[in-house]
């Protein structure tokens, strides 16, 4: 039971990194990367090569370059897959153009680059994929015992808060704000001096080094890179995860995450087999698909909402001006749902207007 | 059709020569020159589908003309995209207004205040420090906008929340939380209360006396009595009649194409 649950932690944790690194892209700024998974799958795919060792001629499996490297620069490497692939990919589809067009170039991507990894077996070995890699700390504990699994999971969440650090840093910087202003009016943050090019770009790398490294962090769990794992398909799984959780909320998309990828992905594994074969598998999906529909039509914010950034955290003082009726230190957190009720000029000037 | 000058002795500060702008077939703006001197409101006003809005898009860079030139202090910025535009001085306020609907009134400011230094990844993340100065300074001139705006009760409200006239404010307020050379404004009072609509007409008169080139679309002929030192009216893409407000509204050209 322990090495289960080790293992629900340890692929918690990948999937924790994924919904950070898609909420990036698409929580904060706004870009639908239905490819998301495919930037996964090139990290791992790196970190794989990277370690499986050079190919030879009685090599079972083919696949492009091969090296040894130890397993910390595997994962930096898996990193730099995700950037690199990004960084192409978003070089065309992060131009200027309307977002649905966007969300279809890259679903569309996300299909082809399935197709071709597929289909083509001299470069990607076809649906056989890789096989044999490596845990890393083998030589410090067996790989197959409970221990390795919990140090491997202790790992991931070591991995997780440091992730979690940068993306909050990120997201709370002035950049991040730039992001979401982007995200709202992309025309108006551009007329205000923001390069709206240059920050989707950029968050689009920062996001494919993050779902890279949660590929690199998986295929060395795996010990398989296969691309039966890695269909269109995995990427709408995050994308709800990110829209039950709360959408720019990095702590909503732990919880979104956990009731998703846990409760409505892991937790049918355990169930008994009913109906014809295939049935389970298919439920889960027609209920994640239930999920985002419910999740847009009831509560679009997510569980957690995106969090408002009030005036007092970015160094203001007290309102100049204080509302009727309230005290100054009142007014700053004064509930927006009646402030709308309140008319124009209604507050006039009560205290310590310094000019007209 | 006429060229519009600045009138005599004033140096211009912007200058569009023989712009054409054509979308689906349509030339929206049809060889418009004009030029607007530093210090000076320029109205436009013209029925709907004159082609002013898309005349704004062209200066500001969300349009790129097809043929023309848009020159700022003498530097040709036709080809600029519109965010080296604004480093430059252009700012704008848009026809639907364009608040950060999910930013709060006083992040709106923020981001307009700190630009393309907010935007920069290296700044924001290398630079804690110059940032953390230059943060200051944006936050306090927003909480001194705000407060001249009598929006304080509204500061830490998402932008969507708030009623019509009060995006039209955040819009302008971001906009003076940049120092413009050139401010371009599309309709900037419409669904304004009385009184801050007022404060507003105040506010381009200043911004304006301090040095500022304005270019302002507006319907409402009042304002444009009230702001505007010149005025040109546009149709069908091209400028009919320019001169002062008084001259404009007693030409014969306006009063064919509003009374037709």
């Amino acid at each position: 039971m322990s090495f289960y649950i080790a293992t629900v932690v340890v692929i918690f944790g990948i999937d924790v990194l994924a919904a950070w690194a898609l909420n990036l892209q698409y929580g904060l700024a706004g870009i639908p990367n239905f490819a998301f998974i495919v930037f996964q799958a090139a990290g791992a795919y790196t970190a794989a090569i990277l370690t499986l060792g050079p190919m030879t001629a009685s090599s079972a499996q083919t696949y492009i370059g091969g090296a040894h490297v130890p397993f910390v620069v595997g994962l930096i490497a898996s990193m730099a897959g995700g950037a690199a692939l990004a960084a192409v990919v978003g070089a065309f589809a992060m131009k200027r153009m309307r977002a649905d067009y966007q969300a279809a170039i890259l679903l569309i991507l996300a299909l082809i680059l399935n197709q071709f990894v597929t289909t083509d077996t001299s470069l990607f070995n076809g649906t056989s994929g890789l096989a044999n890699i490596t845990r890393p700390l083998g030589s410090l504990i067996n790989p197959n015992s409970t221990g390795w699994q919990w140090a491997y999971a202790g790992l991931v969440w070591a991995l997780c808060a440091v992730v979690l650090f940068v993306v909050q840093r990120l997201s709370r910087s002035s950049w991040g704000r730039a992001l979401r202003a982007q995200r709202d009016h992309d025309a108006a943050a551009a007329a205000l001096g923001c390069n709206v090019v240059a920050l989707k770009l950029q968050v689009f790398v920062i996001g494919g080094a993050i779902a890279g490294l949660s590929g690199g962090l998986l295929v060395f769990y795996l010990q398989a890179w296969n691309t039966g794992t890695w269909g269109y398909e995995e990427t709408l799984a995050i994308f709800v995860s990110i829209l039950i959780g709360g959408v720019a909320n990095n702590w909503g998309v732990i919880v979104g995450t956990f009731l998703v990828q846990i409760v409505f992905v892991e937790v049918p594994n355990l169930l008994p087999q009913f109906g014809y074969i295939g049935l389970v598998d298919a439920l889960e999906w027609i209920v994640i698909g239930l999920l985002w529909m419910i999740a847009i039509a009831f509560r679009p914010q997510g569980v957690i909402p995106e969090r408002r950034v009030r005036a007092a955290r970015l160094g203001a003082g007290a309102p100049i001006r204080a509302v009727p009726g309230e005290p100054p230190s009142r007014a700053a957190s004064r509930p927006v749902g009646s402030a709308q009720q309140v008319p124009l000029g209604a507050a006039g000037p009560v205290s310590g207007s310094s000019e007209q | 059709m006429i060229a519009v000058q600045t009138p005599q002795g004033a140096r211009p500060l912007v200058e569009v020569e023989d712009l054409v702008v054509t979308y689906g077939g349509v030339r929206a703006v049809d060889g418009v020159t004009l030029s607007v001197a530093a210090g000076e409101v320029l109205g436009i006003v013209g029925p709907n589908g004159a082609g002013k809005s898309t005349l704004l898009a062209a200066i500001g860079g969300q349009m790129r003309p097809e043929r023309g030139h848009v020159r700022l202090d003498g530097a040709d910025i036709t080809r600029l995209p519109p965010h080296r535009r604004a480093r430059r001085g252009v700012v704008r306020t848009f026809q639907d207004t364009s608040e950060f609907g999910r930013l709060t009134v006083f992040e709106n400011l923020l981001v307009a205040g700190l630009g393309e230094q907010g935007a920069s990844l290296v700044a924001a993340t290398l630079g804690a420090r110059a940032q953390g100065r230059r943060t200051a300074v944006a936050v306090a001139r927003a909480t001194e906008l705000i407060s001249r705006f009598e929006l304080d009760h509204l500061r830490d409200a998402y932008a969507m929340e708030l009623s019509g006239g009060q995006r039209r404010l955040v819009e302008v307020m971001r906009c003076l939380m940049r120092e413009p050379r050139l401010l371009l404004l599309d309709e900037p009072t419409v669904g304004v209360a009385p009184h801050l609509s007022e404060q507003l007409r105040h506010e381009y008169r200043r911004i304006a006396a301090s040095g500022v080139a304005v270019l302002m679309i507006e319907h409402v002929l009042e304002v444009v009595e009230a702001v505007c030192d010149r005025v040109i009216v546009m149709e069908n893409g091209a400028v009919i009649a320019e001169g002062s407000f008084d001259e404009v509204m007693q030409s014969k050209a306006v009063q064919d194409a509003y009374l037709g």
